[in-house]
């Protein structure tokens, strides 16, 4: 029998985990969007591709800014997938699909500032690369924030905390 | 773009991906050997015996999981200690110890030399196994 767990080990009190299925679903869906801006953009439309991977953006925004708690992609999850699952065994921390949510707006949100700027496939190559991020997300529970968080950590864009006394 | 190229491209996109996403997994939790250098960093309690250090961050998801299992092990494992260190905010020690992703676990010995190198989620049965090996002796599986 599986049971749900409270969330153990948050690092912060307030701090409350959730469905860990609920940003792989959410991953997918996107990986989806992004193929269709891919395929547009391919037939010729760059118009439409445009504003579909424009309107991506704006959800990565609302994810990224509100929590992947709020993401609207998510609501889909909560009404027509979770109820024909079970009860997650274990529950996750939602700062990761966050950072990551964060990461897929820079990358798009660059694609889009090129293309405007008439720079040649910036709109393919960005959704490209978002759609790869998305779909080992979705597929193979690839951690994002694993390895460029660290990364900004490391060149010292994140400081999260000023540096106590070494 | 001829439509049917456009599917081709499409498909070619989607294998590249399940293609990383094959390798990306074939090196989680993959065991390697340590450089044997020496771990000393301030404020960090090594165990007697062997430690299993991991650095971790908080955007990170599999680090929690990673965590319980070296806890788990070192609980019951005599003078073996876990420690689990954020490298968010000393992060001249991912530099130090080239950890280019989190969870990354180093096992060290009873002289806290690196003996062996996780990148990513470890796997219960190999870190036991690496575990069994640094301390000549036979690790409880449970």
């Amino acid at each position: 029998m599986s049971t749900a767990s409270t969330a153990s080990g948050a690092t912060s009190a307030s701090r409350v985990g959730i469905d860990p299925r609920g940003p792989r679903v959410v991953a997918g869906i996107t990986a989806v969007v992004l193929l269709v801006v891919i395929t547009l953009a391919l037939l010729g439309l760059p118009t439409p591709a445009a504003i579909l991977l424009g309107a991506q953006a704006v959800v990565f925004l609302i994810a990224a800014v509100l929590g992947v708690q709020r993401h609207p992609y998510g609501y889909l999850y909560k009404a027509f997938v979770r109820p024909r699952l079970k009860p997650p065994v274990e529950l996750e921390d939602p700062a990761p699909p966050t950072f990551a949510q964060g990461v897929g707006l820079f990358v798009v949100g660059l694609g889009l500032v090129l293309h405007v700027l008439g720079v040649p496939y910036a709109l393919v190559i960005a959704a490209a690369a978002a759609f790869v991020a998305a779909f080992l997300n979705s597929v193979f529970a690839y951690c994002l924030g694993c390895q460029i968080y660290l990364l900004l950590a490391r060149v010292g864009i994140i400081r999260r905390k000023p540096a106590a006394a070494a | 773009m001829h439509p049917l190229l456009v599917v081709a491209v499409i498909l070619a996109l989607v294998a590249l991906a399940t293609a990383l996403g094959f390798v990306w997994r074939s090196q989680q939790g993959r065991v390697r050997i340590g450089d044997e250098r020496i771990v000393a960093i301030d404020g960090v309690p090594l165990g007697e015996r062997a430690t299993l250090l991991q650095f971790s961050t908080e955007v990170c998801s599999p680090c929690r999981a990673t965590a319980r299992v070296l806890g788990a092990l070192a609980d019951r494992t005599e003078s073996v200690e876990h420690v689990d260190l954020d490298v968010t905010h000393r992060p001249e020690l991912a530099a130090r110890y080239r950890v280019l992703q989190t969870p990354t676990t180093l096992i060290l010995d009873s002289y806290g030399a690196v003996r062996a190198r996780i990148g990513g989620a470890v796997r219960r049965d190999l870190v036991i196994a690496e575990l069994a090996r640094v301390l000549e002796q036979k690790v409880p599986a449970a």
